[in-house]
Formats: C-alpha cells, sequence, structure tokens
C-alpha cells in the first residue's frame, strides 16, 4: 500500500518540481524571517488572490508551449473578453457573474479560433504570428468598443462583487483572513486543464505534437482539430481571466495588460516547460506561477520597491532556464549529440 | 510577345509593395505628402527605429530573435542621460568632453547588453527568446531601479544635433543610418563574420563540423546588435530630449514586422540585407500617412498586425514561384521524387 | 488487438515447417506511378505470403519508397491495382490500408520522445479508434500485451527518447501490433543496432512470423538481405527486375541487378615509402570513458587504414577525438611526429586533420547554400584577408574543387540539396581536401549511395592515398572496409581487438571477427 503511494507520488512530483518546491518553500522562510507578517493567512491568502489570473493564463500558456508553439497573444484576448463584456453588460443590464465568465470565455474562444486558423492554414511560425494577432485583436476591441476608461462606480455590481467579497472569512489571531473567490475559477480551472491534458487524447496529442508533428501525422491523428483545440482552449482561459483581472482591479482600463504575457511565459518556462515542446506539467506550472506571484508581492515586505521586481524575475528566469541548459548540454556533449537544443 | 518569366522572390514582392503603397500615398495625399518639409521630418524620425530594426534582422540571421533591444535601448539611453545631466561633469569638463562621454557610455551600455544576450545564447545554450525575454526584463528592471520610473531631462543645447541637426540640408540620423546600413550590409556580404552567419543560421551543426567558431559568431552579432540598439539610444533621446523606462514599445513588434516584411527568415540563415532598409522606410511611410490620416495607436497596432500576417502568409505560398507573361508555357519542370526511405 | 491470429483462412499456413504457396497478404500487381519527368514506377508486380520474410531491394531513387507509400495508402497511383487479404483495390486510402493492416516502419520510426513506452505503444491505435478517455491501466495493459506476443520487456513508464535504437525499434513494432498489423514494412531496420540486436530483431520477425503477419524489410546491406529472407524482390528505375529467393542469389549478381552493370573492384594496393619513416598520424593509449580505451594506431602516408567493428563499438567517437569535437581524457595524438592537442576542429584542421563525418546531410553540409559556399566553408580562414573575404580566392579554391572532383551539377550556384548523394558527398569532401589535410578520415562515407557513385568514391579514395595522404576509412560494410583499405583495424567494445595487413586474412574471416568480437 505504501508502495503504491510512494509510486504515484515519485511521478507526480518529479525532479524539477521538487526543486521548485524547495526554493518556494526556501524564500518563504527568508521573507518569513525577515519579516513576520508574511506568515499571516491572510497574507497567503492575498498571494494566492493575486496569482488567480497568471495561474489561469499559464494554463493555457501551457497547453500552447506543451504543443511546440508559443501564444504571446493571450493578454490581448484576455483584455478584449474582459473589456467587451463589461461593456455589453453595461449596455444591456444584464448583471450576473456566471454570464460575465460565459460571454468573456466566448468571445476568446472565437478569438482563438482565429489564431488556430490563421497559424494552421498557412502553416505560420506561432510566435511570429500571435505577435501579429495581438495587435489586431487590440486594434479590433479598440474599434468596435473604443477606449473608455471604466472606473469603478460604473462597473456592474456582480464583478465589483465577486472582486471585494470574500468566500471564505476566517478569523484568525492577528486579524481576519479573507479567501477570494477567485480560487473557484482558478482551481477548477487547473482541474480542467489537468484532466485534459493527461486524460484524453486530445490532450496526449498535444503533447505528441510537440513531441514530433511528423509522427503526429503519421498517426493519422488531425492536426488542424488539435490545433484548434489548443488555440480555442487558451482562448477560452483567457476571456475567463479577463473577468478575474477586471474584478481584481475594480476597474477597466483598455491599455492595461498586453505586456504581460511574457511574464506568464517566464513562469511556465521556470515551471519546467520547454520551448520546443512534448514537455511540462500543471503542477510544474502552478509552481512557477506562484514563485513568480510570491516575489512580486512579497519584495515590498522585504525592502525592496517594485521597482526591483522587473530586475528580479528576468534574473531569476535567466539563472533557471541556464541552469537547466547547462545540464542538458552537459549531457549531450557526452552523449555526442551535436543538436542545438 | 515573348514570353518572360518573373521569379517572385521576397525582395521582389517587398518592391511591388514599397512601390503600391508609395503610390497609394501619392493617390492620397499628392505632394502635401511628398514635398521637402515633410520628407526631411520623416528622414529624422526613422533614424532610431531604423538601427533596431538592423539589430532585429541580424539577430533573426541567426535563426533566433532579439526581443530585449527596446529595453536595451531605453537602458543605454539612461545611462548616457545621466551623464548629460550629471552637475559635476558639466560645470568640470567641457561639453565636448561630456558629449563624448555621453555617447561612449551609451555605446559601452548597448554593447555590453548585447554581449550578455551572446554569451547566454552561445556559451550556456538557452534559446533566444528565453534569453531575450530575460535580459528585457533585466534590463528595464535595472532602468526602472535607476530611474524609478522618471525621466531623465536636461540635455546640454550640444547634443541635440545628433537626433536633430543636418549635414547639407540632410538630417543627421537619416544620414547615419545610411551610413550603418552600407557599413552593415557590406560586412553581411563580404566579410568572415557575415558569412559565418549565414552559414550558421543555414546550419548551426555543419557550421561546427566545418570548424567555424559558432561561439565566436553568435556573441559578434548579438553585440553588434546591442552597439546598434545603442547608436539608436543617442539619437532618440536627443530628439526626445529625456530618457526614461517604458519608451518605444510599440517598437519591438514593428522592428519583428520589418524584420519579417525585409525578407529575414525567422529559421534564420536567409534574406537580403538591402530588403530591411525598403522595408523601414516603407514603414516611415505608412507611419507618417496614419498621422496625417490621425489614426490612433491601437488602429496602427492593428494595421501593424494585418500587415505581418499578410507578409509571412504572402511570403509563405508566393515566393519561390515564377510568373510567366506570354503566349508561350515553358516545359514543366522535370522532377523527382524525393527518396525519403 | 493481435489477440487473434492474422492470417484466418481454411488451410494451415506451414505445412512441414515451409511456408504454404498461393496464400497472400498482399499482391501488387501492374502497379504503375508517374511524376512530372520521371516514371517512379512501371507495372511493378510483387506477392507478400502470410508470415513472409520479404527483402526489397533497390538503390535510391529505385522506387522502393514510392512502392512503399502506394501501398500504405500514403500516395496515389496511376493504374494498376493492389490486393489486401483478398480485396482488390484500384485506389487506397491511409485508412484503408491501415484497416486492411499496413503498417510502415519509417527510418526514423516516428516515436515520440517524450511520451512514454506505453504511450508510444497505445498511440496511434488510442487515433485510429478515437479512444477520446485514457485510462492508464488500459493503455499499460495494452502494451505490456504487445511486448510479451515479442517476448520482449521494457518499462512502460520512461520517456522513449532515453531507449536505445534497439528498444525503440521494439517499441515501434509494438505499436503495429496493437493496430492490428498483417504486413509491416521495415525501413532500413538494422542501420543503427548492434550484432546482437540485429539477432534480437530478426528473432522478433520471426515471432510475427509464427502469427502469421508479414514483414517487408528493405535493405541495403546485401549480406544481411541473404540470411534473413524467405524471398527477394529487386526494384531498378521502377521496374520490378525480379523475383529470388535467396539461395538463388549472390552479393554480386544481386549488385548487378540492382544496379544493371557489373561493378569491379579493384582492392587498394600500398607500397610503402621508405623514405616517410614518420607516420603521419600517431595515437598512443587513447582514452575517452566511457566510449574507448588505451587505443594505439599509426598510419603513415599512402595507407588507407580501414577501422570496422560493430555499432557502439566507439568507431566514430574515436574520429570525433581526432576531429576535436570528444576531447580525450588521456593518450598522445602525433601529427607528422608531432605531440597535438585537439580540443576543437580548428585545432585539428590546423594540425592537419579532416573529418568527413557520418551524418552527410546534417553534419557534412549546409543544404541550402550553393555548392560554392559549401566547398569554402572549412577554409574561411585562408580567404580571408583583414576580416573581408577574397572573393577571388574563394571562388577560386570552390571551382578548382568542383572541377577536380567532378561534381554533376549545372553550376556551383546550385544549391547542395538538389544533388544526389554521391554528388553530395564529392563536395564534402571536396570541402576537406580545401584544407589541405595530411590526414582525411572518412566516417560511413558511402552510406546511402548509390553502388556506382560508391565505386567512383572509392576511387578518389585510392587516388588521394597515392597521392600520400594518410586515410582511415570507418564502415560498417565488410566489403568496403575490405576492398580499399591495406590494413584492418576491428574494434569492439571501446578497444581495438584485432589489427591485420588485409593480405594475411580474407573477407569471411574479417566478418568472423567483426561478428564474433574476439580476436582471431
Amino acid at each position: 500500500m505504501s508502495r503504491l503511494r510512494n509510486s504515484r507520488l515519485g511521478t507526480f512530483v518529479g525532479r524539477q518540481e521538487s526543486v521548485l518546491l524547495l526554493i518556494l518553500l526556501a524564500y518563504g522562510l527568508l521573507v518569513g524571517t525577515v519579516n513576520p507578517t508574511f506568515y499571516k493567512l491572510d497574507n497567503l491568502f492575498q498571494i494566492i488572490r493575486a496569482s488567480a489570473g497568471t495561474m489561469i493564463l499559464a494554463m493555457g500558456a501551457l497547453v500552447v508551449l506543451a504543443s511546440g508553439g508559443i501564444d504571446v497573444s493571450f493578454t490581448a484576448v484576455a483584455i478584449f473578453g474582459g473589456y467587451a463584456t463589461v461593456r455589453i453588460m453595461m449596455a444591456s443590464g444584464i448583471d450576473n457573474i456566471l454570464f460575465a465568465f460565459a460571454l468573456s470565455g466566448i468571445f476568446g474562444m472565437v478569438l482563438g479560433a482565429t489564431n488556430a486558423l490563421v497559424i494552421h492554414r498557412f502553416r505560420l511560425q506561432t510566435l511570429i504570428a500571435t505577435l501579429g494577432t495581438q495587435s489586431i485583436f487590440v486594434g479590433v476591441m479598440t474599434l468596435i468598443f473604443g477606449t473608455k476608461f471604466v472606473p469603478v462606480g460604473d462597473m456592474p455590481d456582480s464583478i465589483v462583487w465577486f472582486g471585494t467579497e470574500p468566500m471564505l472569512t476566517l478569523t484568525m489571531p492577528g486579524g481576519a483572513a479573507r479567501l477570494t473567490w477567485f480560487v473557484v475559477p482558478m482551481i477548477l480551472m487547473i482541474v480542467l486543464t489537468w484532466f485534459l491534458l493527461n486524460r484524453t487524447l486530445i490532450g496526449r496529442t498535444v503533447y505528441a505534437m510537440g513531441s514530433s508533428r511528423e509522427a503526429t501525422e503519421r498517426a493519422g491523428a488531425a492536426l488542424w482539430k488539435t490545433q484548434a483545440f489548443i488555440y480555442m482552449y487558451v482562448g477560452m482561459l483567457a476571456g475567463f481571466m479577463g473577468i478575474v483581472y477586471t474584478a481584481h482591479v475594480r476597474s477597466l482600463n483598455p491599455i492595461s495588460l498586453v505586456g504581460d504575457e511574457l511574464f506568464v511565459i517566464a513562469a511556465v518556462v521556470l515551471g519546467g516547460a520547454k520551448l520546443t515542446g512534448g514537455v511540462g506539467t500543471v503542477s510544474g506550472t502552478v509552481l512557477g506561477v506562484l514563485i513568480i506571484t510570491t516575489l512580486q508581492t512579497t519584495l515590498i515586505l522585504i525592502g525592496l520597491s517594485s521597482s526591483w521586481m522587473r530586475f528580479f524575475v528576468g534574473g531569476i528566469l535567466l539563472i533557471s532556464v541556464s541552469i537547466m541548459a547547462i545540464r542538458t548540454n552537459r549531457e549531450n556533449l557526452r552523449n555526442l549529440i551535436f543538436h542545438s537544443e | 510577345m515573348q514570353p518572360r518569366t518573373i521569379h517572385l522572390t521576397k525582395l521582389f514582392l517587398l518592391l511591388s509593395a514599397f512601390v503600391i503603397v508609395a503610390l497609394l500615398i501619392y493617390g492620397m495625399f499628392g505632394s502635401r505628402f511628398y514635398n521637402t518639409r515633410n520628407l526631411i521630418s520623416m528622414g529624422f524620425q526613422v533614424g532610431e527605429f531604423a538601427f533596431l530594426c538592423m539589430a532585429m534582422a541580424i539577430a533573426m540571421l541567426t535563426g533566433g530573435i532579439d526581443l530585449s533591444i527596446v529595453s536595451n535601448m531605453n537602458l543605454a539611453g539612461i545611462l548616457a542621460a545621466y551623464v548629460l545631466t550629471n552637475e559635476a561633469l558639466l560645470a568640470g569638463t567641457s561639453v565636448g568632453t561630456v558629449l563624448l562621454l555621453a555617447v561612449t557610455v551609451a555605446l559601452v551600455s548597448g554593447l555590453a547588453g548585447g554581449i550578455l544576450n551572446g554569451l547566454i545564447i552561445a556559451k550556456i545554450g538557452v534559446h533566444s527568446v528565453l534569453t531575450t525575454i530575460g535580459t528585457m526584463m533585466l534590463f528595464a528592471g535595472f532602468g526602472m531601479i535607476l530611474t524609478g520610473g522618471r525621466g531623465v531631462v536636461g540635455f546640454p543645447d550640444a547634443f541635440s544635433y545628433v537626433g536633430n541637426g543636418t549635414l547639407l540640408g540632410i538630417p543627421f540620423p537619416f544620414l547615419l543610418m545610411l551610413l550603418f546600413f552600407a557599413a552593415v550590409g557590406f560586412l553581411l556580404k563580404r566579410s568572415r563574420w557575415g558569412r559565418s552567419l549565414y552559414l550558421y543560421g543555414s546550419n548551426p551543426i555543419a557550421s561546427k563540423f566545418s570548424g567555424i567558431n559558432n561561439a565566436g559568431t553568435i556573441v559578434t552579432t548579438y553585440a553588434l546588435a546591442g552597439l546598434l540598439t545603442g547608436i539608436s539610444a543617442l539619437i532618440m533621446i536627443s530628439r526626445t530630449n529625456s530618457a526614461r523606462v517604458g519608451y518605444g514599445e510599440s517598437y519591438l513588434l514593428q522592428a519583428i514586422v520589418v524584420s519579417v516584411m525585409g525578407t529575414m527568415d525567422p529559421h534564420g540563415g536567409s534574406g537580403r540585407f538591402s530588403g530591411i532598409l525598403v522595408s523601414v522606410i516603407l514603414l516611415q511611410l505608412l507611419s507618417s500617412a496614419f498621422t496625417r490620416l490621425g489614426i490612433t495607436p491601437f488602429a496602427r497596432g492593428l494595421v501593424y498586425g494585418s500587415i505581418l500576417l499578410l507578409i509571412i502568409i504572402a511570403y509563405e505560398t508566393l515566393a519561390g514561384r515564377s510568373v510567366t507573361i506570354g503566349k508561350e508555357r515553358p516545359p514543366r519542370a522535370a522532377g523527382r521524387p524525393v527518396d525519403s526511405m | 488487438m493481435g489477440s487473434g491470429p492474422a492470417y484466418a483462412g481454411p488451410e494451415p499456413l506451414f505445412q512441414e515447417g515451409r511456408l504454404m504457396a498461393g496464400r497472400y497478404v498482399l499482391q501488387v500487381k501492374g502497379l504503375s506511378k508517374a511524376f512530372p519527368g520521371v516514371q517512379a514506377l512501371d507495372q511493378v508486380n510483387m506477392s507478400v505470403g502470410f508470415g513472409e520474410v520479404h527483402c526489397l531491394v533497390g538503390e535510391n531513387g529505385s522506387g522502393k519508397s514510392t512502392l512503399i507509400r502506394s501501398v500504405s495508402g500514403s500516395q496515389g497511383f496511376d493504374s494498376g491495382s493492389i490486393v489486401l487479404n483478398g480485396n482488390e483495390y484500384t485506389h487506397l486510402s491511409a485508412r484503408q490500408a491501415m484497416n486492411e493492416g499496413v503498417q510502415v516502419i519509417y527510418q526514423d520510426l516516428s516515436l515520440f520522445p517524450h511520451l512514454t513506452v506505453a504511450e508510444n505503444i497505445a498511440f496511434n491505435w488510442m487515433v485510429r479508434d478515437d479512444v477520446r478517455l485514457i485510462r492508464p491501466k488500459e493503455i499499460a495493459a495494452r502494451a505490456k500485451d504487445a511486448l510479451i506476443q515479442l517476448r520482449e520487456n521494457l518499462d512502460l513508464t520512461g520517456p522513449v527518447k532515453n531507449l536505445s535504437m534497439a528498444q525503440k525499434q521494439i517499441v515501434a513494432i509494438s505499436r503495429a501490433l496493437v493496430l492490428d498489423a498483417k504486413i509491416i514494412f521495415m525501413d532500413e531496420p538494422t542501420t543503427a543496432l548492434t550484432r546482437y540486436e540485429i539477432d534480437s530483431l530478426f528473432r522478433i520477425i520471426h515471432e510475427l512470423r509464427e502469427k502469421g503477419i508479414a514483414t517487408v524489410f528493405v535493405s541495403h546491406k546485401l549480406d544481411e538481405v541473404f540470411r534473413e529472407s524467405d524471398n527477394i524482390t529487386v526494384i531498378r528505375d521502377g521496374k520490378k527486375i525480379g523475383d529470388f529467393t535467396t539461395d538463388s542469389l549472390d552479393e554480386e549478381t544481386l549488385a548487378y541487378h540492382m544496379t544493371g552493370r557489373t561493378i569491379l573492384y579493384t582492392p587498394y594496393e600500398y607500397t610503402a615509402d621508405a623514405n616517410r619513416q614518420t607516420p603521419v598520424l600517431e595515437v598512443r593509449n587513447l582514452t575517452r570513458e566511457p566510449h574507448f580505451r588505451d587505443l594505439n594506431l599509426s598510419v603513415c602516408a599512402g595507407e588507407i587504414v580501414g577501422i570496422t567493428g560493430p555499432l557502439g563499438a566507439g568507431r566514430t567517437e574515436f574520429a570525433l577525438s581526432l576531429f576535436g569535437l570528444n576531447p580525450p581524457d588521456s593518450g598522445e595524438i602525433l601529427v607528422d611526429g608531432i605531440p597535438r592537442t585537439i580540443p576543437t576542429p580548428v585545432a585539428a584542421i590546423n594540425a592537419g586533420i579532416a573529418l568527413v563525418p557520418e551524418d552527410r546531410h546534417v553534419q557534412g553540409l549546409h543544404q541550402k547554400n550553393a555548392i560554392r559556399e559549401n566547398l569554402v566553408a572549412g577554409v574561411l580562414d585562408e580567404v580571408t584577408k583583414w576580416g573581408l573575404l577574397d572573393s577571388d580566392a574563394a571562388e577560386s579554391v570552390a571551382n578548382s574543387w568542383f572541377e577536380q572532383l567532378s561534381v554533376k551539377a549545372v553550376s556551383p550556384e546550385v544549391s547542395v540539396g538538389t544533388l544526389s548523394g554521391g554528388n553530395q558527398q564529392r563536395v564534402v569532401i571536396g570541402k576537406w581536401l580545401a584544407t589541405r589535410p595530411r590526414l582525411l578520415i572518412l566516417d560511413g562515407p558511402t552510406v546511402g549511395i548509390d553502388v556506382a557513385s560508391k565505386s567512383t568514391i572509392h576511387e578518389i579514395v585510392h587516388e588521394l592515398a597515392r597521392q600520400g595522404m594518410a586515410i582511415i576509412i570507418i564502415s560498417d560494410e565488410i566489403p568496403e572496409v575490405y576492398k580499399n583499405s591495406n590494413r584492418i583495424i576491428v574494434m569492439y567494445d571501446g578497444v581495438f581487438i584485432h589489427e591485420t595487413n588485409r593480405e594475411d586474412i580474407d573477407q569471411e574471416g574479417l566478418r568472423t571477427i567483426v561478428e564474433q568480437g574476439v580476436p582471431a
């Protein structure tokens, strides 16, 4: 019985994940020692709240990276979905949080389908293609909906409620600990992504594509179906995130959010996904996002201003991918493998 | 009529597009656009962007990409700006010395950033996308730490010549651009570095087996890209009379558009450098036309993104084919089926 | 799922241990296929019985790939028909072929390096049957079942990229089993296998045979063709030249049928030059764990030393060490009597060593570049002045070698990717001759090259040796090593186990030493 549990745990927590977990815990200890307010439960709940949006996006980005592609348009999709949905809700008077998620998710899927169509039909390099679609999505959004800033006063109530009201309040010795509603979509998306990637054929086909596109074609798999799934899925998730983001900042500036996509990709790569595809786990991605978010939110606690954030994230990313690269290259050198990656 | 075959090379398609756009603009604006004053104005604007494009283009020739060029530029600009606004220096030495120092600082800073990129990519073996995402954050973060988000302003008047002066009536940055286009283009075609670069982009493994120093080629390439970025920084801060983090973010996408449109193959190893010059000017024409039409930045993004997609689709489908005008059709070329087994 | 026998006819498949005639899983009748400018297949007939081991022999470009693509449904054909399990098709789709049990294992095996063994075995089946929900236990069970049928055992949970070539092949064959294969095409399956692994492979093929599953393997290793197949079909220029049983053919006759002409092999004769006493290359106690240990070798000017041995012996690793891509742990390398350290290819070139590498396509050439550029790629230093390329010097180098090696192309401006294998190899050799080496190492110089071009390349090598170059030829093919060397070394498991002059041994004797791995 114990052997079964060990083996399952062993495959669940791979080598990369163990290292990340250690880093996370070590960093947590460091911060907590310098500033014990870190250990407050409320603080941990705040970290979860801060990471929810990125986490949802990262799940989508993981699927894309696992297939061997890179998508940088998902932030544009997210802001499109969020902004469009809010403006429609304001105009129509519908004020329901589930409606918000559904509508934004649909917008996301439509935009994702556009990505899939363009990429598959013309076999384009995904990075450059999605750089193009990123601006196109933002441009179309401003054309249709304009660039009006939506202050909290005009926001639909359900969204404000979703972002303000806690799902759970625990009375702790140091004060109240409030757990946000964001955990619901966040955990749902983590579980859904895990299920799709590990327990469905289309999910395994995603990994297959990233591992060997040619072998996938020879196996008779319909690549276009898989591409459509990938980009529509990441689009849908981006749409969901758009609502979470809107609820989080409680206002809506259409110029925001785009530009953060590289942070999300950095988190997913930190979590063990490879740019070349075929590799990457949900647990690793979760850890990668947690590490980056914790870093972002706790720099102030250890006395560094937020200006240092980008610098640190960049540095950590470089160090972590360098370590991975050195390890791979040393192995390749020993086995006389001469591929560039 | 004698049948003539036109080979649709990328450069041919690009030049055709250029001519079409130029004529369209003439049709729309006539001499209100094509007059000395406007041309000179465009000549001033195109400088800083052109250097960024040159940097991106040579990075693409290696089969990689440099996402850090804008952050590198801003950082170099900030450091140079500190020199230009340093009270002690300005009081202690002549203006000329301060200017010289500032120029040196910008160039060294850009160069250093490029060398960092090159070393990580070549010596450690991290993919260029990940490396330059990391260094982009690093440079931007460093700039943020130094400036706290505030701009550095107030340069000596003499410095304004770099971005605003003319030589024989022609804008100085424009001349600088032409000079460097010629120089870099010459080096690419005729120097050992250029030949090694093309061979590397074509097949890095064969290059290694040929005894070519791959690491040296890559570091030199990214270092040169960094140097060009430094020049761009000088022009930029001279024109705007300030230096700050976050300037010119839209330049990144545009530089990629210019590179791909300018016939650089994202896989590396092929591309005519003269195409970059054509592309840069083409984009400048578009940009000026947009300003005249009062098109918002978002709509411009929409257009640039669409152009990028259209270009790569066109190159993918049309380039390499031949079109015959005339009565006779040339005989179908004999082809052997590729023996894949 | 391979749970039942492939052949389900009323009459017994085997009688007294011999395959019954008249029961065919595949019949190709008058198959023709043309491409613009070339008739790839011309009225080809071929029959393969249930459980038969059939060898398809033909040079690159002979049409065997087209034939296989047609039978597997991935490519159409113009006329004729394909009969599978008694069903006649004048047009065959990939889906239909798969349903009839046709499976093709390409040379790259088409596996997914990052997925597990179990998933690799089961994936194609999941796609075919649209198994939407993954139940890991079921996948594992099916994979295990297939492996058991082959009497093999592999760790189902490890990623395929960590497996050896032989193990990967087992995965590929298991995959075919899971898809209810009745006839499996294998393209050059033994290229990357050791002797022991080749035996295992053929044992597996016999297992398949017992189940009535036919194997058609494509091979250019003439010696293997004979040992293992029931029947041989030879194709040349799109036409079927003939069907032969193994006993009715020998190597020379087969080579004759494949090329349509008789190729004369003149073995290389070496005369020691009393004036040149210092060997061009001397290797003393060279060690590089885990590839090879304590190697000692000397090669004089004008000698061709052949190194052969089974895969994994360390031959290529040794060559790479001499060329600076696999720096040794200890030992000495002396060129013309001077000790040299060779940490990079540049150092090797400066020392006068050149390597024509094993993988012509990826390691040897820049496929997208012109012949001219490839020819100059190794001597960029020499044609550079003040950092700039001297285009006249470069052009003269390129033209000179282009002509001397008689590269068959319109001009040196053509890209090498369009050349035939033999011509590509000439470009590689030309590139290295331009560096004026003292020692030229050729690793597998005629792999994938048609028989006629092979002998011309051998002639080039002989001529180079006659002019005083020291040459090392590394090859898998016993005949190639035997006929082209004056001295032969057998390498096994990282050690030189035998060294002999060519005249002191015959080809069969050499083969025995290589196969058994023990010195004579």
